[in-house]
């Protein structure tokens, strides 16, 4: 039983202050990567504290899960935003040609992270299915071509991580489930990822209907899977019951839309339900989802409180991890 | 064979409206917040000019404080709520679901952003939708769906009236979800329908995001002046039905308003003449297949420029 993070976390104020002067020419590129380390420490700082064991850097390079990615991948261009709802937009790209590996997406960010704790560390990178879902796509023939030769692409960079260290790689796909139709992709792009990469593999999916998923889901080739619970009140852990759910479990039990930091009793029955599933052992406890929307005192809250629970659960147990 | 240019409803918003928009009402809820007027008709003008300037002929006022698409009206009307975000149909796009909980009234313009664009413009049409709405919300009030479909049908239709008497002249009703419809539900949409369009102005169905065999040749009975139908999305099964019957007036949506990725020319033409050559048009809309909100504003400007340079080669 341990317990992690998805990855996101809220950013400083002063980072994002020094963003904008950044983006506005008044610093240099030096200034703003120091700063950037300086927000990586801040943010394992409270993750250390809180007694988070699987951690990874809180984002703080990355604005957006698609572009962020695109823009480091040949093949690629981003003409512009386009809206997700109400008021919310994001820049989605559009594949222009072959897509191809350019420059590392998250080895750098790994390295420096492994540089400053000793923490074990989780490598979270937006799946090809999902990037793809969110892109235009004017070069390839169809959306599963674009799909396969996206993950060629993610597999030479998980390839590259392992050789650099990294042992626990978490593919997020928030597009699988709203495509169910589509799973047989999605599947095969996961198959295309992983291929050679000698590593734990998580797969992140939040929002979604997850019953339109099961059971083609427990068939990828992924070690865990991690499903948001607390946003739908722990309803859809009867499907994973209901269909013998056998992987290790990335069990969301923190809602990271709501500001109300849970209570260490709630969280600890949450994790009960979650152990009718499937053994200590195979049980990773995290938020729902990234906590970067959160005020950062509240994801700290909110933090500690899953650690607390998730000790004290393992105290009744008896269990030494 | 008369051959005009238009857009199908929604357009990118200029990007200080949207940051504009952003401030006033935030990221998360309180949506639908009044908008300082003369604001709003900044942004408007743009957006009319953009169009105008790109070759289209019949405007809209791009929507521009919408914030759920087609749902946006169901937030006007008194009898809705809305609640937590759900997918608009395959996009990745997410509208807050409308619950009904009380009587559908219509208590106020609906279209208040298209009557700041016709004070400038005259050229612009409406848009409005009435089935899909009905389909896309969650009932919790009405006994019966019927009910609710003619409540809804009436504060359109008053809405509709308010239209013709402002002097607009194009009325197009959306209605993506019809192409969905039961064949059952086909006979009470006639009458439905023949009560909006039981009007003195051009009235446009429109349809898109799948092709429209399902609901012909029913529909050829509901009134309208012109059929919209989606030739990105279908266009062997919408080749057909221009085969196989006769009507006088329809839109083409041709150019695809959700990829970025501009089409050939020529072969653009080349669809066009298939389709026109099929059937036998007095008057022709050449458009997008969708509203252009789907693309970064500077690619849905060139698909409207692509849109007229169609009309000048096919003329």
């Amino acid at each position: 039983m341990k317990t992690t993070v998805v990855g996101s976390y809220p950013k400083p104020k002063w980072l994002l202050k020094m963003i904008k002067l950044y983006k506005e020419g008044k610093i240099d590129d030096k200034v703003m990567d120091e700063a950037y380390k300086d927000a990586v420490k801040a943010v394992v700082k409270d993750h250390e504290i809180a007694g988070v064991d699987i951690i990874w850097d809180g984002e703080m390079r990355r604005e957006e899960m698609t572009s962020y990615f695109a823009e480091r991948i040949d093949g690629f261009v981003i003409y512009g935003e386009v809206r997700v709802w109400g008021n919310a937009y994001y820049p989605k790209p559009s594949i222009v040609g072959e897509l191809r590996y350019r420059d590392e997406l998250a080895i750098n960010d790994f390295l420096y992270l492994k540089s400053i704790t000793d923490k074990k560390i989780k490598v979270p990178i937006t799946g090809a299915y999902t990037i793809v879902d969110w892109s235009f796509n004017e070069y390839y023939k169809t959306k599963e071509d674009a799909v396969y030769a996206l993950a060629e692409v993610l597999n030479r960079e998980f390839r590259e991580l392992v050789k650099v260290g990294a042992n626990y790689i978490q593919i997020d796909e928030p597009a699988i489930p709203t495509h169910p139709e589509e799973i047989e992709i999605a599947k095969n792009a996961v198959e295309i990822m992983v291929k050679g990469v000698n590593a734990y593999i998580g797969m992140h999916m939040c929002y979604g209907n997850y019953r339109a998923i099961f059971p083609e889901i427990l068939d990828f080739k992924v070690d865990q899977i991690d499903f948001e619970f607390a946003n739908r009140n722990f309803e859809d852990l009867a499907i994973l019951k209901e269909y013998s759910y056998d992987k290790d479990l990335g069990f969301g039990c923190i809602d990271v839309h709501s500001r109300r930091v849970e209570s260490v009793e709630e969280v600890k029955k949450a994790i009960y339900m979650a152990l009718e599933v499937v053994e200590p052992k195979q049980l990773y406890i995290d938020p729902d989802c990234g906590l970067k929307l959160l005020p950062r005192d509240i994801a700290f809250e909110k933090l500690k409180v899953m650690v607390k629970a998730t000790n004290e659960v393992k105290e009744e147990l008896g269990l030494s991890n | 064979m008369e051959v005009v240019t238009t857009v199908v409803g929604n357009y990118p918003r200029p990007e200080w409206f949207r940051d504009y928009l952003r401030k006033v009402e935030g990221l998360q809820k309180d949506l639908d917040v009044e908008v300082d007027r003369e604001v709003l008709k900044k942004a408007i003008v743009e957006v009319l000019d953009e169009q105008k300037k790109a070759g289209i002929e019949i405007l809209t006022d791009g929507q521009l404080i919408w914030h759920d698409f087609l749902l946006t009206l169901a937030s006007r009307l008194d009898g809705f709520e809305m609640n937590g975000l759900v997918r608009y149909f395959d996009n990745n796009l997410y509208y807050r679901i409308p619950i009904v909980k009380g009587k559908i009234r219509r208590v106020k313009m609906l279209l208040y952003d298209l009557e700041i664009a016709f004070e400038m413009e005259k050229n612009v049409k409406a848009v409005l939708s009435c089935y899909t709405i009905t389909k896309l919300s969650r009932n919790k009030f009405y006994k019966s769906y019927e009910d609710f479909l003619w409540d809804l049908c009436k504060a359109i239709k008053e809405e509709i009236k308010e239209l013709e008497s402002m002097g607009i002249k194009y009325i197009q009703i959306d209605e993506p979800s019809l192409l969905y419809a039961e064949k059952s539900e086909l006979e009470v949409l006639k009458d439905i329908y023949n009560e909006l369009t039981n009007v003195n102005v051009e009235t446009i169905l429109m349809t898109y995001f799948a092709p429209a065999d399902r609901i012909f040749p029913d529909v050829l009975d509901f009134g309208f002046d012109v059929i919209g139908l989606d030739f990105v999305e279908g266009f062997e099964e919408n080749l057909m039905i221009v085969k196989e019957y006769s009507f006088e007036r329809i839109n083409v949506g041709i150019v695809d308003g959700r990829n970025t990725k501009m089409e050939d020319l020529n072969e653009l033409k080349d669809r066009f003449d298939r389709i026109i050559s099929s059937g036998n048009f007095k008057k022709v809309y050449i458009s997008p297949n969708t509203g252009l909100e789907f693309l970064p504003r500077i690619k849905a400007y060139e698909k409207m420029q692509l849109v007229t340079k169609l009309k000048e080669v096919v003329r």
